[in-house]
């Protein structure tokens, strides 16, 4: 796999040389037992407040991240509060709730004229929630605060959401071949509508040097499929050929199952080009991230989740069995008839503690999950991370206001709220 | 350095130059730069800010918003927190933050619930019959696209058939006192059911003809469906479906309803509700029937001889309609006042058996499809 770093921007023609540029990685105090801490007592806030935690829990999350994270010495601040959050998505319920009849009224009049003719009224939902994504950065970005100054994001999220449609069709139409040019597209936009106080930020990664590391990748994921159809059409009866046709569909096989161990190495690839184009003032950023690293992360968060889930489901069983034998009911004595007459009678109890139980393990595995794919990436992501010329963002002055959470509340309305 | 001053860094908030600066712990928070006093903060409006715990960060509640301090030095950092009556009042982890958070969502929680099982029935109850007549009927065009689409689209019509079928149906609207024109169908359609769409369509599946062995079997079937198109369920399935999926969507954030969690509550709302229904268009089927003198109770074998005891096999509240046992007990409970004609005689109720037989080009395949049509369905 090519681990190589994308080279810093070649110095211009007719400069004098310069003392090479200072160093800074970006430091992350790890305090893993009070996330863990925090994420169990949220779990636990959002069973007893059916849910209404999350806001508050998104928050803390945030809270601990950003404030644990030293850069040049500082660590930043995320200054609001899960109240906001609240307020944001019921804002956002006042606006998708007509957005939503609306659809349904259009639905009900394409499905006069033909049966399920509505399913592409999808599209425009995929555009909205690319602008509810957009809106929500720029909330958080506004609530980042380092060294007293905060950061803040201009630009238009539906400008960013036709950006991201439109490239989005020309990905599917390359097959995936036209990643490099949406991500940069894509992200030229946001930084260049990125703010830290009075300093502009920029984004200057070119996409052909993404594509030309990721090429081995992309082509592999695309011979595998290619090798799947053919093989597939070749041990049709048409061809005849039905020895040749299952070697390739094996081929095709292993290789689309090879697929999925490549992702890690993908995305440390473009983690590694991503930083490679940040720019605030002269300061930038270089990551050394390795794929291995985050292959491990994702391993070590699949066994634990498995483990956690199972375990939490067994003591349930075993709670629900202990229960069960209190009762004075003896599981072994019961013939099928009996427990009829218990499913019957006592049903709602059944209903209750399976709901109890299923809330229980959904919980579990969010822990896990958060403290994995939030607080362990995060940690693996910054540690990568350096700070090139970190002076040059010396004597920034304030600029820029706060903006509403309404696009939080949109993309949780979406369910699809970042961290 | 005396006992009550310390070295730490300061922020503005109006730009982010880093101040070396001196603090004097008085009779309030003096903040020193190069011996001169620039900023002084109350001891009362003093606030903690997140930071890692190798520092002190400190923001004051009225100066600069953004304006933060920060002290290193831990044995300075404890004499400092010392003098900070309100450091964390502010902080929604702290105990009262959060019991006040439990508190408003349990409300707002029982709020929802009520609203869900009491609230939305009752608006459905009261704005369903206001709706006018176009909307429901656009709705069934809309409905009935669907069910052809799944159930095919060939509705039986051999002429013999259709006149005993347009007999039945005929009586049956007018002892039931129907407020709406009806269009009622045999679909060609082997599933043993028999359905009613909103704006007064009713469709009769060939599979459950098939299963039928007298007319007042068929009659009670129907007679039920009119019920449902009398009690206009189908607009008010479809306002209780709206209202209990944005009540659900304000409970757990996701408005689409997608989320596993919301699917079951809906459901088990939903079967409450439609329980309901059920049992009234019984009673509608019921009254219909003994209007005409005719036994109400054949439905309810009917359905019995299909499904079987019900009692017990599955889990009672996830039903959507009552069991077929209780159903037939409560349909054999009353007497028929005077015994009536039958509804078809022999030879139109043999008509209506064969009214799918004429030969005609095969009916297009039945479709597998995961979306439910919002329709009333027997049994």
């Amino acid at each position: 796999m090519d681990e190589a770093n994308f080279s810093p921007p070649a110095q211009p023609w007719g400069q004098p040389p310069v003392a090479p540029p200072s160093l800074r990685p970006i430091d992350f105090v790890s305090e893993g037992r009070k996330f863990l801490k925090l994420l169990v007592r949220g779990a636990a806030l959002q069973l007893v407040t059916f849910g209404f935690y999350r806001f508050w829990l998104a928050t803390d999350i945030r809270r601990h991240l950003w404030s644990h994270s030293m850069i040049d010495g500082e660590n930043a601040e995320y200054t609001r509060t899960g109240r906001e959050l609240l307020i944001g998505f019921l804002f956002a319920l006042a606006i998708l709730v007509p957005i939503y009849l609306v659809y349904f009224l259009i639905g009900i009049e394409a499905e006069r004229v033909q049966a399920f003719a509505s399913v592409p009224l999808g599209l425009f939902m995929v555009l909205f929630a690319s602008f509810a994504a957009y809106r929500a950065r720029r909330y958080r970005l506004t609530r980042t605060v380092w060294r007293g100054v905060r950061f803040w994001m201009q630009g238009s999220g539906w400008k960013f959401a036709f950006i991201a449609f439109g490239w989005m069709i020309l990905v599917v139409l390359s097959l995936g071949g036209a990643w490099p040019w949406r991500a940069a597209a894509l992200e030229r936009y946001k930084m260049r509508n990125t703010f830290y106080g009075d300093m502009p930020a920029d984004f200057d990664a070119r996409p052909i040097e993404f594509f030309k590391k990721g090429l081995g990748m992309w082509l592999f994921a695309i011979i595998s499929l290619i090798f799947l159809a053919a093989g597939g059409i070749l041990s049709t009866a048409a061809f005849k050929a039905p020895g040749s046709g299952v070697v390739l569909m094996v081929l095709g096989t292993i290789g689309l199952i090879a697929v999925p161990f490549m992702y890690p190495f993908f995305r440390a690839l473009e983690w590694r080009w991503w930083a490679s184009g940040v720019n605030f003032g002269g300061t930038r950023l270089e990551c050394n991230l390795r794929g291995g690293a985050l292959l491990g992360l994702f391993f070590k968060y699949l066994v634990i989740a498995w483990l956690v889930a199972s375990v939490v489901a067994m003591l349930i069983i075993a709670i629900g069995a202990a229960v069960v034998e209190a009762a004075g009911i003896q599981i072994k004595s019961l013939n099928p008839q009996k427990l009829n007459e218990l499913m019957s009678g006592e049903t709602w109890i059944l209903v209750a503690g399976a709901a109890f139980g299923y809330l229980t393990i959904m919980l579990a595995a969010g822990v896990v999950q958060r403290f994995f794919l939030q607080h362990e990436y995060w940690r693996v992501i910054t540690s990568t991370i350096t700070i090139v010329r970190p002076e040059a963002m010396e004597n920034v002055a304030a600029k820029g206001d706060i903006a509403n959470a309404l696009g939080e509340g949109l993309a949780d309305g979406f369910d699809i709220a970042g961290f | 350095m005396t006992e009550d001053a310390g070295q730490a860094t300061f922020f503005d908030g109006k730009s982010n130059r880093r101040r070396t600066v001196t603090l004097r712990l008085g009779p309030e928070l003096e903040i020193c730069e190069n011996g001169a006093p620039i900023a002084s903060w109350p001891w009362d409006w003093v606030r903690r800010v997140d930071s890692p715990k190798s520092q002190l960060r400190l923001r004051c509640a009225n100066a600069h918003d953004l304006a933060r301090l920060d002290i290193q030095d831990e044995a300075l950092a404890q004499r400092i927190v010392v003098r900070c009556t309100r450091l964390d009042v502010e902080d929604s982890r702290g105990k009262s933050g959060t019991g006040r958070i439990i508190a408003w969502s349990l409300a707002a929680t029982v709020s929802i619930v009520l609203i869900g099982l009491y609230g939305v029935p009752l608006l459905a109850d009261r704005v369903a019959p206001l709706l006018p007549q176009s909307i429901e009927a656009r709705l069934g065009d809309m409905v009935d696209n669907q069910v052809k689409t799944i159930f095919g689209r060939r509705t039986c019509d051999a002429v013999d058939g259709q006149k005993a079928f347009s007999k039945m149906v005929a009586k049956l609207e007018s002892a039931g006192g129907m407020h709406m024109p009806l269009q009622a169908a045999v679909l060609d359609s082997g599933v043993k059911n028999a359905i009613a769409l909103p704006g007064g369509k009713v469709y009769l599946f060939r599979g459950l003809l098939n299963e039928a062995k007298n007319a007042d079997e068929i009659a009670g079937v129907l007679g039920h469906e009119l019920g449902h198109v009398h009690h206009r369920d189908s607009m008010r399935r479809l306002l209780q479906t709206g209202g209990t999926s944005f009540l659900l969507g304000l409970l757990f954030g996701d408005v689409t309803g997608a989320g596993a969690v919301i699917v079951a509550t809906r459901t088990l709302l939903e079967a409450s509700y439609s329980r309901e229904a059920e049992v009234k268009a019984d009673g509608f089927a019921i009254d219909t029937m003994h209007k005409l003198g005719r036994p109400a109770a054949p439905m309810a074998e009917l359905l019995v001889r299909m499904t079987g005891p019900q009692r017990g096999k599955g889990i009672d509240i996830l039903a959507s309609h009552p069991f077929s046992e209780d159903r037939l007990a409560r349909m054999k409970k009353i007497e028929i006042q005077k015994p009536g004609e039958p509804i078809l005689d022999a030879e139109e109720w043999a008509a209506l058996k064969a009214i799918c037989n004429q030969p005609a080009e095969p009916s297009p395949a039945t479709k597998d499809s995961h979306e439910k049509p919002a329709t009333e369905k027997t049994p």
